[in-house]
């Protein structure tokens, strides 16, 4: 604790990117080398994707630190993201992550991924306390700080919005990642087809959306009557208007005066704009973590690692066991009391 | 926006996130106006058809569930085609708003008779869609009225009924956390009550399916975990 530039690694292995992330204390990247998994054909198989972090971390690490021009000897304190996600693919990173801990005798510190991702959102773009739409291929949740946790006031039922995305990309022959691709279809289309809008309370369904968007490219209309551009449209139209309306709700409820919008989804621009449409309805500032952070990262666990340490040290070996369930508002946040 | 000269739309009383609520005069009786803004979001065509659907659903919800004995805004006149429901004024304060200068006695007294209205409406075939502690009113008689029928769904199935409780549950966990123990208790006790010995099965499996909704996943709770 008495070097003039303490570092941490920070290691994100939830789900399909292994990614590791220098950054210091005062909250500078020093690097940031994301190893991405895509699957040849469907989702992801929790075993391959395993399999694909086991034979590339290393790899992974030497370049993070490479790209930071330091030695792994540099290096203060460690944190891996310890829950939610995949069983298999958390074990990668926090085995990797005691390892180091061990060998270089520093503290370790296990994060909550989806804390993690509002954490590095309140660093980068120097917002408070945002009511947060967290947007990904596995989470879907509206959530604000209140009473030492970060709460959920919305949130999916069943699938997350990136998952549902993604899985109808890949029905309509899309190749992964389907996000950007039905973005960029939608586009071309101005014509709106009905799917199921089901907003229950501050909580949210998709899956009859999907299936509804299926059985339209399944119909002998489709490409008729319409095109697969049209549903596309009608998809984001319907499944981001679901989720701007609860945020607006919980923005309403928790008379919060910030916004942020982060995950991958984040970085579709047709939400951006709805977000934005309703933050400015309620005098609150918006902001979108920009593309790099939005996503999975190791700098935004590396960055809730230090915060955690600082407030009130790191884990014990024994506390690192991986929690693939846990959800965000079971912990309290000790550096936000 | 109505062309009547008997309505007067004098004050804005409330902005949602959904609606307005505006007090006036309708036949010089007092009403709200409740207007459900056009959400420039979404597109036209969709916003639309939510708006009306939502002014249809919630309007007729209100005039059904009357006739159960609960106390709900009555309505005087709908008009759909630009999303407002004219209702009686009702003077009160949200449940969200009072809750913390309640006593222990008043709280469970709350609770337990607005868990007798929402067994009711179960029991009728109606799922409320928002029960929150916003959507729940108090009068200086101390009457309690549900309003915001705008997510109301006919259901009997046991799984919506879960779903209805559930979300009412964490709403008082996120917003009213030293409470939720004590007054969701009391709310089971009152939506126990109303059910007959006959029927205490079906209260068991609405509670049992809201354990099962909280373990789908998303809602483990770390004890529960293996």
């Amino acid at each position: 604790m008495c070097q003039i530039r303490e570092l941490v690694l920070g290691i994100e292995s939830t789900a399909h990117t292994f990614s590791v992330g220098i950054i210091d204390f005062e909250g500078k990247v020093h690097s940031l080398v994301n190893d991405i998994y895509i699957p040849e054909k469907g989702g992801l198989h929790p075993i391959l994707v395993r399999e694909n972090h086991l034979n590339n971390f290393m790899n992974t690490i030497i370049k993070a630190l490479t790209e930071a021009r330091i030695s792994i000897k540099d290096i203060n304190l460690i944190a891996f993201s310890q829950s939610p996600g995949l069983g298999p693919v958390l074990k990668i990173g926090a085995l990797v992550t005691r390892m180091l801990s061990q060998i270089l005798k520093i503290p370790i510190v296990g994060v909550n991924h989806c804390i993690a991702h509002i954490e590095i959102g309140r660093l980068m773009c120097n917002i408070k306390d945002p009511l947060t739409l967290y947007v990904s291929g596995g989470n879907t949740i509206v959530s604000a700080f209140e009473s030492s946790r970060y709460q959920i006031f919305g949130e999916t039922l069943d699938l997350a919005i990136g998952n549902m995305i993604d899985s109808f990309a890949r029905d309509a022959g899309l190749s992964h990642p389907g996000g950007p691709k039905i973005e960029e279809l939608a586009q071309k289309s101005n014509k709106y087809l009905p799917l199921p809008y089901v907003v229950k309370g501050m909580d949210l369904s998709f899956s009859g959306i999907y299936t509804a968007a299926k059985r339209f490219i399944e119909s002998e209309d489709f490409n008729k009557k319409y095109n697969l551009n049209d549903v596309a449209n009608s998809l984001q139209e319907t499944a981001f208007a679901m989720l701007t309306e609860v945020t607006e709700r919980a923005l309403a409820h928790t008379e919060k005066t910030e916004v942020l919008l982060t995950g991958g989804v984040a970085a579709n621009k047709k939400l951006q704009q709805m977000i934005e449409y309703i933050s400015k309805e309620h005098n609150a500032r918006f902001e979108v973590v920009p593309l790099k952070y939005a996503g999975d990262n190791g700098a935004m666990i590396g960055w809730t690692g230090i915060l955690r340490y600082n407030s009130i040290g790191g884990h014990d070996i024994s506390e690192t066991i991986i929690n693939p369930k846990e959800r965000m508002d079971q912990i309290t946040v000790p550096w936000r009391i | 926006m109505m062309s009547n000269s008997e309505i007067i739309k004098e004050k804005l009383i409330h902005k949602g996130a959904e609606a307005s609520l505006y007090y006036g005069h309708w036949f010089n009786k007092e009403v709200f106006f409740k207007y459900r803004i056009p959400k420039k979001y979404r597109l036209e065509e969709l916003d639309k058809k939510i708006r009306t659907m939502r002014t249809i659903i919630e309007s007729r919800a209100l005039i059904t569930v009357k006739n159960f004995g609960l106390n709900v805004p009555q309505v005087y006149e709908i008009d759909t085609k630009n999303s407002i429901i004219v209702m009686k004024y009702i003077k009160g304060e949200k449940l969200k708003d009072i809750l913390n200068s309640l006593n222990d006695n008043k709280k469970q007294e709350y609770f337990k008779k607005i868990g007798r209205d929402i067994a009711l409406l179960h029991k009728n075939g109606h799922i409320h869609g928002d029960i929150t502690t916003s959507n729940i009113i108090i009068t200086q008689n101390e009457d309690i009225f549900l309003i915001d029928f705008g997510l109301h769904e006919y259901s009997d199935t046991i799984e919506d009924k879960s779903v209805d409780l559930h979300l009412f549950k964490r709403v008082l966990i996120s917003s009213h956390g030293k409470d939720y123990e004590f007054c969701f208790k009391a709310f089971l006790e009152g939506y126990k009550s109303e059910y007959d010995k006959e029927d205490l099965n079906v209260y068991n499996m609405i509670i049992k399916n809201i354990t099962a909704i909280e373990t789908r996943g998303r809602y483990v709770k770390s004890e529960e975990r293996l």
